[in-house]
């Protein structure tokens, strides 16, 4: 199951299984997001290499404009894969609380 | 446990539920289970994605033991491809520099504890190991 979503508060929440086979999916929703952009991974669980190249993607597109992607929430399995990937010294990362 | 699956992303998700199969037959380690789920999607993409000269299904073999589990990927009647062999990422480049590809293989060896290639026969076969921490 993935679910990516605009909530009523204007932050991106992401939800379920974020893998090859449903890159697609995420990239076209982020593609049609501007200005600086807020995503919940609370409840996302896993995260492949293709739901990365979304992230990393749709992140320079707003920072060629000034803005970026802020992650917050973020799972410590989620973050380890963010740290071995160098996207916490690319991304401003909130952890979730324990 | 094993079982094959055709040259499709949409396999991903039965690939999912062997293995929370045999994680829950076999009472393995929950906090092994990302690993294996990357790892295992990351060499079945490149499989699929760059292996095109095949049509053939890709055998998917999971040996639990007693430190954890093993767990093989076999492509037939292709090329040789060693992913041990994949091009390191340099993950202290600064934004402009990075694109989104090659992260996928260099995560398997990163996150693994051993992992193996082995080509015969125009078989390709890639078995990598996560232990219990």
């Amino acid at each position: 199951m993935f679910e990516i979503v605009m909530t009523e508060a204007g932050i991106v929440r992401v939800e379920g299984r974020l893998d090859a086979a449903q890159a697609v999916k995420a990239q076209e929703f982020l593609d049609q997001v501007g200005g600086q952009c807020v995503l919940d991974l609370s409840k996302l669980e896993y995260i492949s290499s293709a739901g990365l190249g979304v992230l990393l993607k749709t992140h320079k597109r707003l920072m060629g404009s000034g803005s970026g992607i802020k992650l917050v929430n973020v799972n410590h399995h989620i973050h380890d894969i963010f740290r071995y990937s160098g996207f916490d010294k690319l991304f401003e990362i909130v952890p979730a609380a324990r | 446990m094993e079982q094959k699956f055709k040259r499709s992303f949409d396999e991903l998700r039965n690939i999912v539920t062997m293995t929370e199969a045999i994680f829950r037959q076999e009472d393995l380690q929950a906090d092994l289970r990302n690993v294996v789920d990357l790892a295992t999607e990351e060499l079945f993409v490149n499989m699929v994605t760059y292996n095109t000269e095949s049509d053939e299904d890709i055998l998917i073999e999971m040996l639990p033991h007693e430190h954890g589990i093993e767990v093989s990927l076999t492509d037939y009647n292709v090329a040789r491809f060693d992913p041990t062999s994949a091009s390191d990422v340099d993950v202290d480049a600064p934004l402009e520099e990075r694109t989104p590809g090659g992260l996928g293989l260099f995560l398997v060896l990163k996150m693994v504890d051993s992992i193996h290639y082995e080509y015969r026969n125009r078989q390709s076969k890639i078995t990598f190991v996560v232990d219990r921490k």
